[in-house]
C-alpha cells in the first residue's frame, strides 16, 4: 500500500527534471534503456513514482544508480517527458534525501546559495591556510582574537562534521537498498566477495557505461572510444583516484617531490593528465551539447566538474614550478587556490554531485549481491 | 407451363468449372422438357454475355430464362436487369447457385458436384417453368416526417429536412428543447456551450414555416404503413395561457409548495412543480409538471397566466416516416457502487457538469470546497458482470474536458483520473495533451480489480492497483469523487414498444445494418438517429441525424413507393379468419376484413415483406407467396427428389 502525494512531483522538478508530467507511460524508454536487467522496468517505473510521489521507492532504487544517463530514452521518449533528465534530476532528490542535514537539499535546489555557500568556505579556507604563515599581517590580525587552537579544532569539526554526514547517507542508502521490500528473501545471495568483485570489475571497466549510445547510427557509433563519454568518465575517475593515491603517498613518506621520477610523482602526473583531459573534454561537452544528455547541465554538475579541472590544472602547475623554479608569489598563489578547491571537495563530498562515488558502488554491489 | 426455356451454366472463370463438369451440367439441362436452349460461358456476367442472353431471349422468344452460377446475393439483380432489357418480366428468371452450394462446397468430389448442379439446375428449371410474370408494387407517400425527441439531432434533422422541402412535425415530451445537450456546460471545441447550441438550434427551427413543433407531446401509437402512417400524439399542457401577462410567474414559483428533486441538475438542487428548467430555457417560458402538481391553486391566486387546467389532449398526424431521435438516460450507479449514495463527496460526471454551472469561479460541494478530486472511469460501461458491455463513447472525453474546466476554474486542483484506458479519440486527443501537460494523474486499472472507495474519519480513500506501476497498491485521498456514467437507453421505452422498434443486445435500437443501412430499422418507414441507437458524443449524433434526415428524403420525395411484388396473398374462400398469421407476421401486415359477408384476413401491401412466415402456420393453407408458390417450390422439390443425386 502506498500513498499517493502529487506535492513531492513539484519538489523532485526542483532538482531539474523538467517535464516528466507529459509521460503516458508508453514504456519506451525502458525498451531501449540498455542497462535495465530482469523486471525492473526503469527508466520508466521512476517516472511513475515520481508523478505518484512515492518517496521510498525512488530513495530505494538501485537501478537508478545503474544508470550514466546515456540519453537514448530522451531521445527516444514520444512526449518529450525527458526520462534521463528525470533520473540525474532524481540522483540528486536522492543524494539530497540520504544525508539528514538538508544542506544538499539547498545547494541543489537554490543556485545563489550553493555560490554563496562556495565562497564564504573559500573565504574561511583561505583564512586558515594564511595562519600557516605565522608572520603574515593578515594572519597576526586574526590570531589577535582567535588563537590558533580554536580555529584548528573549527577545521576537526568541520571536518568530523562533513565525513559523519556522509556516513549517515551511506548508512541511510544502504538500509533502503537492503530493506526487505527491495530484496528478495528466497533467493539465495551471492557472496560478498564475489559481489564486491563485480563492483570491481564495473568501476575498472565501466562496462556498462561503455554500451550507451553506441549502437549503429547513434552519436558516439562512429566516434573512438578515446572520445567517448564513458572514458571521458573513466579518466576523471581513476585520474582522481591516482591523484588522491599520490598525494596520501606523497604526505606518508613526507618527501616533498624533489624528483618527478619518484614512483608517486609519476603516478601523480600520469593521474593529473587523465584528470585533465577527462575534465576538459566533458566541460567540452557540456558547452557543445552534442547529444540530448548535455542538453540541461545544472550549476551543481558544472561546479563538480570545474572544481576538479581547476585541481588539475593548479596541481600541475606546481609540479612545473618545482621542476622549473618558477615565481615563488604566484606559485604561493596557485598553491593556495588548489588547497581551497581540493579542501572545497572534500568538504562537500556528502552535500554534492561528488557523493555518487560512493553512492554508485553501494548500489552496484547492493544489485550484484541480489542478482542471480 | 413453360417451353421455352433459356439455361445459362457459368464457369465463373474456373471456380466453378474446375470442379463442376459444366458441359455435362449444359448437356443435362438441353435434356429437361420446355428447355429451348442450353449454353455454357466463361462469365455469364460478363458484358458479352448479358448480351448474348439478352440476343436469345429477343430472338428464339425464351419465355423463362435460368442461370446456373454464384450466390443470387452478387448477381440475381444483374440477371433480372438482362430480362426486363430484353423484354422478358423479371420474375420469369431464376437463379441457380451451383458455386458456393455446388463447387466450392464439393471441391473434392467433382461427379458428386457435378450431379449437384444438375439437380440445383433441373430444380430452377422447374421453378421457372411454373413462375408467374410480376410488376413492382407502388404506393403513394406524404412527404411529411414526424421526429421524435428534440435534442440536437431531432431539430438538425428537422431543419434539414424543412430545407429539402418536406413537411416536419417535431414532437418533444418535455416542456423544453435541447435534450440532454442542453444540461451541458462548455463543450469542445471550446467556446460554445450546451446551451448555445440548443439555442442556435431552436431559432432555426422556429424560422421555418413547415416546422411543427409539439412540447409536452408523446407518440402513443401507430397505424398505418411506409409513406402513410397515421399517429395518435398525447399533448400535456404547459400550464400557462397563451398571449397572457406573464410578470407575476416568478412570483408564482416562490408560492408553489411542491418541492421535488430537479432533474434537470441530476438531483443536486430541488424545484418547484410550477418551474423554470434553466435560465435560457428553450420556450423561454415556465412549465408546470403535471405529475408533480397538486393543484393546490396557490400559483393562480398570484399569476393570471397560470392555467391549472392541466388535461391532456390528443390530436392525430398523418406522416410519411418517423424518424426517432429519443437519447438515453445517463447511468445512475446503483447504491454503494464506488460509494455512491453512501458518501456525499461521490457524485456522477453529469452533476459534476451540474455543478460547474451552478458554482461559479469555484468548486463547492455540499458546502466543501474541493481542491483535490479523482475520476473513475467506465461507471456503467464495459462492465465484466453487468448488462452494459459496451463503450459510451462520450464520457473519457468528457471527463478529461471536465478536468481542464476544474483547473480553469480552481488551477492548484489535484487530479487523478482513475482510468482503464483512455479514448479521446481523434481530435479530442488534445484534450488528453493539454489534461497531461497540465500535471493530472492518470492511473489504469483493469477489469480484475476495480478500485474501492471508503471513508476513513474525514477522508474519503480511493483504493486502487494500479497497473502502471507494477499493479502496486495505490491510495488516494481525495475531495471529491466523480463516477464518470455512461449512457444507457431510455428508462422510458414506451414509444419503441408502440412502435415495436427491434432492440439491440445494448438495448439500444437497432439498424438494419451497420454500415450499409445504418439509420433503417426493420420497419419500414421508421429511422433511427443519435443516442437512442447507441452511444455517440454531439457531432456523431447530429451526423446520423442527417443520415436519416437523407434517407428518409429519398424516400418520400417522389410521394410514391415501390415495393418488391413478393408479397402474401389470402385466398379468402379458404381463410377462416382464426388470427395465427397475424401473431407469426413480425411486421403487422395482416388486417382483417369483411368479404361477401364473411371476416377474412387481408395482407397490407406496403407492410409485408415476403418472408413467409405466415405460410406454415395456416391451418387452411390460404396464404401464397407471389414468386414463391406452393407449385412452384413442390416442383423443385420434385425435381431434387427424383434426381440421383
Amino acid at each position: 500500500m502506498s500513498k499517493v502525494d502529487p506535492k513531492l512531483a513539484k519538489d523532485i522538478a526542483k532538482y531539474g527534471a523538467v517535464d516528466f508530467s507529459a509521460c503516458y507511460n508508453c514504456g519506451n524508454c525502458t525498451a531501449v534503456c540498455s542497462l535495465t536487467e530482469e523486471n525492473a522496468s526503469f527508466p520508466r517505473m521512476m517516472i511513475r513514482y515520481s508523478m505518484l510521489g512515492m518517496k521510498e521507492e525512488i530513495l530505494s532504487s538501485k537501478e537508478l544508480w545503474m544508470c550514466y544517463h546515456c540519453g537514448d530514452c530522451s531521445a527516444t521518449c514520444p512526449r518529450q517527458a525527458d526520462p534521463g533528465e528525470l533520473m540525474a534530476g532524481l540522483r540528486r532528490y536522492a543524494i539530497a534525501n540520504y544525508e539528514p542535514s538538508g544542506i544538499t537539499k539547498l545547494i541543489f535546489k537554490s543556485n545563489p546559495f550553493s555560490i554563496l555557500l562556495t565562497l564564504v568556505l573559500a573565504t574561511i579556507l583561505g583564512f586558515f591556510l594564511l595562519t600557516m604563515k605565522p608572520d603574515f599581517t593578515v594572519s597576526r590580525w586574526i590570531f589577535s582574537w582567535m588563537p590558533y587552537a580554536v580555529i584548528h579544532l573549527m577545521g576537526l569539526i568541520v571536518f568530523s562534521f562533513t565525513g559523519l554526514t556522509a556516513l549517515l547517507g551511506i548508512f541511510s542508502m544502504s538500509r533502503r537498498l537492503n530493506s526487505k521490500h527491495n530484496t528478495d528473501s528466497n533467493k539465495t545471495k551471492k557472496s560478498i566477495f564475489q559481489s564486491i568483485g563485480e563492483v570491481m570489475t564495473e568501476i575498472g571497466t565501466m562496462g556498462r557505461y561503455q554500451k550507451c549510445s553506441t549502437d549503429e547510427g547513434e552519436y558516439w557509433s562512429t566516434k573512438p572510444n578515446l572520445v567517448r563519454p564513458w572514458f571521458v568518465h573513466w579518466s576523471i575517475m581513476w585520474g582522481f583516484i591516482g591523484l588522491l593515491v599520490a598525494t596520501i603517498l606523497d604526505f606518508l613518506f613526507k618527501d616533498p617531490a624533489t624528483t618527478i621520477w619518484l614512483p608517486s610523482r609519476i603516478l601523480g602526473t600520469v593521474s593529473g593528465l587523465f584528470l585533465i583531459y577527462g575534465t576538459s573534454l566533458a566541460m567540452f561537452y557540456r558547452i557543445t551539447k552534442p547529444t540530448k544528455t548535455y542538453e540541461a547541465t545544472k550549476l551543481a554538475d558544472w561546479m563538480f566538474l570545474f572544481f576538479l579541472w581547476v585541481a588539475g590544472l593548479t596541481g600541475f602547475w606546481m609540479e612545473v614550478a618545482v621542476s622549473f623554479n618558477l615565481s615563488e608569489t604566484l606559485s604561493q598563489v596557485i598553491f593556495m587556490i588548489h588547497t581551497i578547491i581540493s579542501m572545497e571537495l572534500v568538504i562537500l563530498f556528502a552535500f554534492s554531485k561528488f557523493a555518487h562515488a560512493v553512492y554508485r558502488p553501494i548500489a552496484l554491489y547492493f544489485l550484484a549481491r541480489n542478482r542471480e | 407451363m413453360k417451353n421455352k426455356i433459356g439455361v445459362y451454366v457459368c464457369h465463373c472463370g474456373g471456380n466453378i468449372s474446375d470442379v463442376v463438369d459444366v458441359n455435362k451440367v449444359r448437356e443435362e439441362a438441353e435434356k429437361i422438357g420446355g428447355v429451348a436452349i442450353a449454353k455454357h460461358t466463361i462469365f455469364a456476367c460478363a458484358d458479352s454475355s448479358q448480351k448474348e442472353i439478352a440476343e436469345d431471349i429477343k430472338n428464339l422468344g425464351l419465355d423463362g430464362i435460368v442461370v446456373a452460377s454464384c450466390s443470387p446475393k452478387l448477381h440475381l439483380f444483374t440477371f433480372r436487369a438482362v430480362a426486363e432489357r430484353a423484354g422478358l418480366n423479371p420474375y420469369n428468371y431464376v437463379h441457380a447457385n451451383i458455386r458456393e452450394q455446388s463447387s466450392w462446397a464439393h471441391s473434392d468430389d467433382k461427379k458428386g458436384a457435378t450431379e449437384k448442379a444438375i439437380a440445383l439446375v433441373r430444380s430452377a428449371v422447374e421453378r421457372v417453368s411454373h413462375s408467374v410474370a410480376m410488376e413492382p408494387v407502388s404506393i403513394s407517400a406524404k412527404n411529411i416526417t414526424t421526429v421524435v425527441g428534440a435534442g440536437v439531432a431531432g431539430m438538425k434533422a428537422a431543419i434539414e429536412l424543412a430545407d429539402m422541402g418536406s413537411q416536419v412535425y417535431l414532437i418533444e415530451k418535455a416542456h423544453y428543447v435541447g435534450g440532454r445537450t442542453s444540461q451541458w456546460g462548455e463543450l469542445f471545441m471550446p467556446g460554445e456551450t450546451g446551451k448555445s447550441v440548443v439555442s442556435y438550434l431552436y431559432q432555426e427551427v422556429n424560422k421555418r414555416q413547415n416546422i411543427n413543433l409539439f412540447t409536452g407531446a408523446e407518440l402513443v401509437s401507430k397505424k398505418g404503413s411506409v409513406g402513410n402512417f397515421e399517429i395518435e400524439v398525447k399533448i400535456t399542457p404547459r400550464g400557462i395561457k397563451k398571449d397572457a401577462d406573464t410578470s407575476g410567474l416568478e412570483k408564482a414559483i416562490q408560492v408553489c409548495p411542491v418541492e421535488v428533486s430537479d432533474g434537470f441538475n441530476f438531483g443536486i438542487t430541488k424545484r418547484k412543480a410550477l418551474m423554470n428548467y434553466h435560465p435560457g430555457q428553450f420556450p423561454e417560458i415556465a412549465s408546470i409538471d403535471a405529475a408533480t402538481c397538486t393543484q393546490c391553486g396557490k400559483c393562480a391566486e398570484v399569476s393570471e397566466a397560470v392555467d391549472l387546467n392541466l388535461e391532456e389532449e390528443r390530436i392525430t398526424l398523418q406522416t410519411g416516416s418517423l424518424m426517432i431521435t429519443t437519447g438515453f438516460d445517463p447511468y445512475e450507479p446503483e447504491k454503494s457502487e464506488f460509494g455512491y449514495g453512501d458518501y456525499d463527496n461521490v457524485i456522477t460526471l453529469p452533476q459534476l457538469e451540474r455543478y460547474l454551472e451552478l458554482n461559479g469561479q469555484d468548486l463547492v460541494v455540499n458546502g466543501k470546497k474541493i481542491r483535490s478530486m479523482a475520476y473513475i472511469y467506465c461507471v456503467g460501461s464495459r462492465q465484466p458482470e453487468g448488462e452494459n458491455k459496451y463503450c459510451s463513447r462520450y464520457c473519457c472525453t468528457s471527463a478529461v474536458h471536465s478536468a481542464i474546466k476544474v483547473r480553469e476554474k480552481v488551477p492548484e486542483m489535484t487530479v487523478y483520473h482513475i482510468n482503464r484506458g483512455i479514448r479521446t479519440y481523434g481530435k479530442q486527443e488534445v484534450l488528453y495533451e493539454k489534461s497531461s501537460k497540465n500535471g493530472d494523474i492518470y492511473i489504469q486499472f483493469n477489469e480484475d480489480t476495480f478500485p474501492e472507495v471508503s471513508r476513513n474519519g474525514k477522508h474519503t480513500v480511493v483504493k486502487v492497483n494500479d497497473i502502471l506501476t507494477a499493479g502496486k497498491e495505490l491510495e488516494i485521498e481525495p475531495d471529491l469523487v466523480v463516477l464518470v456514467t455512461g449512457m444507457i437507453p431510455r428508462k422510458d421505452n414506451a414509444i419503441g414498444e408502440s412502435l415495436k422498434i427491434p432492440r439491440g443486445r445494448d438495448k439500444f435500437y437497432n439498424e438494419i445494418h451497420p454500415k450499409l443501412r445504418p439509420v433503417e430499422t426493420t420497419i419500414d418507414g421508421v429511422l433511427i438517429a443519435g443516442v437512442c441507437q447507441g452511444p455517440k458524443n454531439i457531432t456523431e449524433s447530429v451526423k446520423s441525424s442527417l443520415a436519416a434526415a437523407a434517407k428518409t428524403y429519398s424516400l418520400l420525395k417522389r410521394e410514391e413507393i415501390t415495393l418488391e411484388p413478393i408479397m402474401a396473398t389470402v385466398d379468402s374462400e379458404k381463410c377462416e379468419a382464426c388470427d395465427k398469421c397475424t401473431t407469426a407476421c413480425p411486421f403487422g401486415a395482416f388486417e382483417f376484413i369483411e368479404e361477401n359477408g364473411k371476416k377474412v384476413a387481408r395482407v397490407i401491401e406496403s407492410n409485408c415483406k415476403g418472408c413467409g412466415m405466415c405460410l406454415p402456420v395456416c391451418p387452411t393453407d390460404a396464404i401464397e407467396l407471389s414468386g414463391y408458390t406452393n407449385t412452384e417450390i413442390e416442383g423443385m422439390i420434385d425435381a431434387l427428389t427424383e434426381s440421383d443425386y
